[in-house]
C-alpha cells in the first residue's frame, strides 16, 4: 500500500473532487432535460397508471380475485 | 401486435409471510426500544450481564431497521413487484429460502447481540459469520427478484422498480464494503480499516444504510401504494425519475457528515454537506410529489385511516429530510452532534416515514391478502392516533433533550469558565424528558398491538382456502418489434431502450454509487498526508487490546465517545482535541456517535485505578446520579489470556506494529495484569484482581488518550523497534 499511497500523494488529486462534482451536475441536467422534453408527455402518463393496472378484477376493498 | 393473453397466479403466500413478520419484529424491536429508554430513565432496570444498555440498544436498531423495516420492504415489494411485472416471483422456492434466511439472521441478531458479540460498528454489530449470511440471503433475493424481471409481461419498468434495483444492488456493496475483517474466532472480528478509515467506511456505510435501506426502498412502496390507496396515478412521473436520479447520484456523498469537527479530513467534511444540502431538493420534491397524489382525493383522508398514515408518513419524510441536511451543515451539527437531537432526528423518520408508510401499506393489504373485509377500520383509526401522539411525545421530548443539554455543554459562565463541568448535570436535566419520551413510545407500542389484533382478527376472517390470485397478460414481445426508436438527442429512442434494459439500468446505478464513493473514499484512503501520524502514538499493549475488547462487549461506544473536537467547550472539558493520527492502530475505530455519558478520548490518567474498579462495579457507588449500568461481572470472571496472542496477530496481520509482542502476547499481558493488580492492592482496593477483566478494562482505560504526552524523542527510544521507521511528527492534522 506504501508505493500506491505515495503515487496517489503526488499525483495531486486533491481537487478532482471537484471535477466529479461538475461531471455529475451535468449528468443531472441530461436527466433534467430528457425527462421533461415535450415529445414524452404521453408515454410519462402511460406509465403513471401502471400500478393501477395489475391483470386482475378491479380492485377495492376486499376485493377478489 | 400479439394478441395472446396468458394466464397466470401472483405469489400472496410470500407477501402474506412477510407481513406477519413485519408485525411480530416490529412489535419486539419496539418493546426493546422502550426497554432501553426506561433504563435510561431509570438506570435500576439495567440487568447486567446480558440487558445492559449497552448490549440493548443495537438489538434495538438491528431490530427496528433490519427485521421491522426490513421485512416491510420485502412484503410491499413481493407484492407490488409482481403486479408492476405482471409476473409470479421467479422462484418459489428462493422467495422461501429468502423468507425463512432472513428471519434466521434477525434470531441470530437477538441472540449475539445481548451476549456481547458486536463489531462495534453501528447498525453493522453484526460479526462475521451473520454477515456472511446475510449476504447469502441478499443474493437469493436478488436473483429471485432480477428472474422475475427477466420473466416479465410488462416492457418498461415503473419507478417503484427502480428504487428496488437500487436499494439491492447498493445494499450490498455498503454491506460487503464495511464489514471487511479479520476473523479471529467464532464470533470475533477486527475490521481491516483504522481509525480515520475505519470511521469514513463506517459512515459511509451508516448513512447510506439509511438511504438505501430506510428510504429508497420505502419511497418505492410509497410510489406503488399511495397511488393505489388513492386510486388514482402518481401526481407526476417525471418528477418521480428526478426523485430517483438525484437520490442515487447524491446520497453516496453525504456520510462524512455525520464525522463533522472529528479527526477526519476538511475537505471530505465540507464536501459531505455540500451534498446534503442539496439532497433538499429531491427529499421534497418526491415528498411533494406523495402528497400531491391525493389531489382530489383530500376529502377520503378524514375517513380513511390509510390514507392519514400515508399523509403523516410523506410530512414525516419532508421533515426528516429538511433536518437532515439542516443538521449536516456544521454551525449546526457542532450543537447537535453527540446529543438527543440526532436521536429525535432519526425517530422523526423511522416512527414516522418508515412505521406510518408501513401500518398505511399493510392496512390497505390486510383485506386484498386475506380476501375478506378488514376486521375494524375503527381500530385502524385508533391506531393512528395511539401512533400519531405517540411520535409527538417522543419527538417534543427528544428535541428539547438534544437542545437544552447541547447547549449546557457549551455555556460559559461570565469569568469564561465552564458553567456546566460537571457532566452528570447535564444528564439530570434530561431526566424528566426522558419519562415523557418513555411514555411516548408507549402510546406508539399501544398502537402496534391494536395493530396486531387486527391482523389476527382479519386473519381470522379468512376464507377456508386462500387462493392465490389470477391474473392475465400477454407475454412480451421481443424488444426490436416494441416501440421503435425515434431519432433526434430528445426523442431518445436508445433511452427508451435502456429504460426497459434492466440489465443496462441496473448498471447505470451501480455506477452512480460507486463512482461517487470512490471518488470520495480513496483520497482518505491513499493520499497519505491526510492522516499525519504521531510518532509518540504506539499499538495497544496485549492486555490493553483484550480490555479495548472488552470495551466492545459491553457496548461502551453506545454511550462514550472517544472524540474531542477542536471547540474551546470541548477543550475545556475534556482537554487537547483529538487527532487523526491517534486512531492509527483502532481497529475497530471507537469514536462513538453520542455522549450520554462523557467523552473518554482523553480518559487515561483522571482518575487511579481503583476509582474506575469501584465504579465499574457499582457507579452509583461512586457517583449517585450516575445512570450507567453497574458491571460487576468484571470483577469475577477471568481474562481469557490464551486467547490474546490469537488478537494481537490478527491486528500484526492488518499492518500494527507489534514488534516483540507477535512472540509473547500472554507472557506480556500477564505481567501488565499484575502490575495493574498491585497497584490496585496499593490503592486500597481488592486483592487477586490480576486475571479478572476488569484489570484489562481497567488497563486499557488508563492508556486512553496519554500517547500524545508522551515526548516524541522517549517514544521512540521507548518503542519496541517496529519494522519500519516512524513518520515524523505532525501535530494537529486540521
Amino acid at each position: 500500500m506504501h508505493g500506491l499511497s505515495d503515487i496517489m500523494s503526488h499525483a495531486g488529486l486533491s481537487g478532482y473532487a471537484e471535477v466529479a462534482l461538475v461531471l455529475f451536475l451535468l449528468a443531472f441536467l441530461v436527466i433534467v432535460l430528457r425527462v421533461y422534453a415535450p415529445s414524452r408527455r404521453r408515454e410519462m402518463d402511460e406509465m403513471a397508471r401502471k400500478p393501477l393496472e395489475d391483470g386482475t378484477s378491479p380492485s377495492g376493498p376486499g376485493a377478489r380475485p | 401486435m400479439n394478441a395472446r393473453m396468458e394466464t397466470f397466479r401472483y405469489d400472496d403466500a410470500i407477501v402474506r409471510k412477510f407481513m406477519v413478520a413485519t408485525f411480530v419484529w416490529g412489535f419486539v424491536g419496539m418493546l426493546v426500544g422502550l426497554l432501553i429508554a426506561l433504563q435510561l430513565a431509570q438506570p435500576g432496570l439495567n440487568l447486567p450481564p446480558f440487558l445492559t444498555f449497552g448490549r440493548l440498544r443495537p438489538l434495538h436498531t438491528n431490530a427496528v431497521i433490519f427485521a421491522f423495516a426490513g421485512n416491510a420492504f420485502f412484503c410491499g415489494a413481493y407484492y407490488s413487484t409482481q403486479r408492476l411485472l405482471k409476473a409470479r416471483m421467479f422462484s418459489d422456492l428462493l422467495s422461501a429460502i429468502h423468507f425463512w434466511g432472513w428471519q434466521l439472521i434477525i434470531v441470530c441478531a437477538a441472540l449475539t447481540l445481548p451476549l456481547g458479540f458486536t463489531q462495534a460498528k453501528e447498525y453493522a454489530e453484526l460479526e462475521w459469520p451473520i454477515d456472511i449470511l446475510i449476504a447469502l440471503v441478499w443474493v437469493v433475493f436478488a436473483v429471485n427478484f432480477f428472474g422475475t424481471i427477466a420473466r416479465r409481461r410488462e416492457r418498461h419498468l415503473y419507478v417503484a422498480i427502480w428504487f428496488y434495483i437500487a436499494s439491492i444492488v447498493t445494499v450490498a456493496i455498503l454491506h460487503i464494503f464495511n464489514n471487511l475483517s479479520i476473523p479471529v474466532g467464532p464470533l470475533k472480528s477486527y475490521s481491516i480499516y483504522a481509525g480515520a478509515q475505519d470511521a469514513f467506511m463506517q459512515w459511509w456505510y451508516g448513512h447510506n444504510a439509511v438511504a438505501f435501506f430506510l428510504t429508497t426502498p420505502f419511497l418505492g412502496l410509497m410510489y406503488y401504494f399511495m397511488p393505489k390507496a388513492a386510486e388514482r396515478p402518481v401526481f407526476s412521473y417525471r418528477l418521480s425519475i428526478l426523485h430517483f436520479w438525484t437520490l442515487v447520484f447524491l446520497y453516496i456523498w453525504a456520510g462524512p457528515h455525520h464525522l463533522h469537527y472529528t479527526a477526519l479530513p476538511e475537505w471530505a467534511s465540507t464536501l459531505g454537506m455540500l451534498f446534503s444540502v442539496m439532497l433538499w431538493m429531491p427529499s421534497w420534491g418526491g415528498g411533494v410529489n406523495g402528497l400531491l397524489t391525493l389531489r382530489g382525493a383530500w376529502h377520503k383522508v378524514v375517513d380513511d385511516p390509510i390514507l392519514k398514515f400515508f399523509v403523516v408518513a410523506v410530512t414525516a419524510y419532508m421533515m426528516a429530510t429538511f433536518e437532515g441536511p439542516m443538521l449536516s451543515v456544521k454551525s449546526v451539527n457542532a450543537l447537535a452532534h453527540y446529543t438527543d437531537w440526532i436521536i429525535a432526528h432519526v425517530h422523526t423518520g423511522a416512527l414516522g416515514w418508515n412505521g406510518f408508510l408501513t401500518f398505511g401499506m399493510i392496512y390497505w393489504l390486510m383485506p386484498r391478502l386475506f380476501q375478506t373485509e378488514l376486521y375494524s377500520k375503527k381500530l385502524a383509526e385508533t391506531h393512528f392516533w395511539f401512533a400519531t401522539f405517540g411520535m409527538i411525545l417522543y419527538a417534543a421530548a427528544i428535541y428539547s433533550a438534544g437542545l437544552t443539554q447541547g447547549l449546557m455543554w457549551r455555556a460559559f459562565d461570565a469569568t469564561g469558565r465552564l458553567q456546566f463541568p460537571d457532566f452528570i448535570e447535564t444528564t439530570m436535566r434530561l431526566i424528566p424528558m426522558y419519562w415523557v419520551r418513555a411514555l411516548g413510545g408507549t402510546l406508539y407500542l399501544i398502537g402496534m398491538v391494536l395493530f396486531g389484533w387486527n391482523l389476527l382478527m382479519t386473519w381470522r376472517r379468512r376464507p377456508a382456502t386462500l387462493e392465490d390470485p389470477m391474473a392475465q397478460a400477454p407475454p412480451l414481445e421481443p424488444l426490436h418489434a416494441a416501440a421503435p426508436a425515434r431519432g433526434g438527442f430528445l426523442g431518445l429512442g436508445w433511452h427508451r431502450r435502456w429504460e426497459g434494459l434492466p440489465l443496462t439500468f441496473t448498471v447505470w446505478t451501480v455506477v452512480a454509487v460507486v463512482v461517487a464513493s470512490l471518488f470520495e473514499i480513496l483520497p482518505t484512503f491513499l493520499i497519505r498526508n491526510n492522516i499525519p501520524t504521531i510518532a509518540s502514538v504506539r499499538p495497544w499493549t496485549p492486555l490493553e487490546l483484550a480490555g479495548r475488547d472488552l470495551y466492545i462487549r459491553e457496548g461502551c461506544f453506545n454511550c462514550h465517545s472517544q472524540m474531542i473536537r477542536p471547540f474551546r467547550w470541548e477543550t475545556e472539558r475534556y482537554a487537547e482535541y483529538s487527532k487523526p493520527g491517534e486512531s492509527v492502530y483502532d481497529h475497530p475505530f471507537l469514536w462513538g456517535s453520542r455522549r450520554i455519558g462523557p467523552d473518554l478520548a482523553r480518559e487515561g490518567g483522571r482518575y487511579n485505578d481503583l476509582w474506575h474498579v469501584r465504579h465499574m462495579e457499582n457507579p452509583r457507588g461512586v457517583n449517585p446520579r450516575s445512570i450507567m449500568p453497574p458491571y460487576p461481572g468484571l470483577l469475577a470472571q477471568p481474562i481469557a489470556f490464551s486467547g490474546i496472542q490469537r488478537r494481537v496477530d490478527a491486528m500484526a496481520m492488518l499492518g500494527v506494529p507489534y514488534g516483540d509482542a507477535i512472540h509473547r502476547a500472554e507472557d506480556m499481558a500477564r505481567a501488565q495484569a499484575k502490575q495493574v493488580a498491585d497497584e490496585i492492592v496499593a490503592e486500597g482496593g481488592p486483592a487477586h484482581l490480576e486475571d479478572k477483566e476488569i484489570v484489562a478494562l481497567v488497563a486499557y482505560l488508563q492508556r486512553l488518550g496519554t500517547d500524545i504526552k508522551v515526548p516524541p524523542v522517549a517514544a521512540v527510544a521507548a518503542a519496541p523497534a517496529p519494522g519500519s521507521a516512524p513518520a515524523p511528527t505532525a501535530e494537529g492534522g486540521r
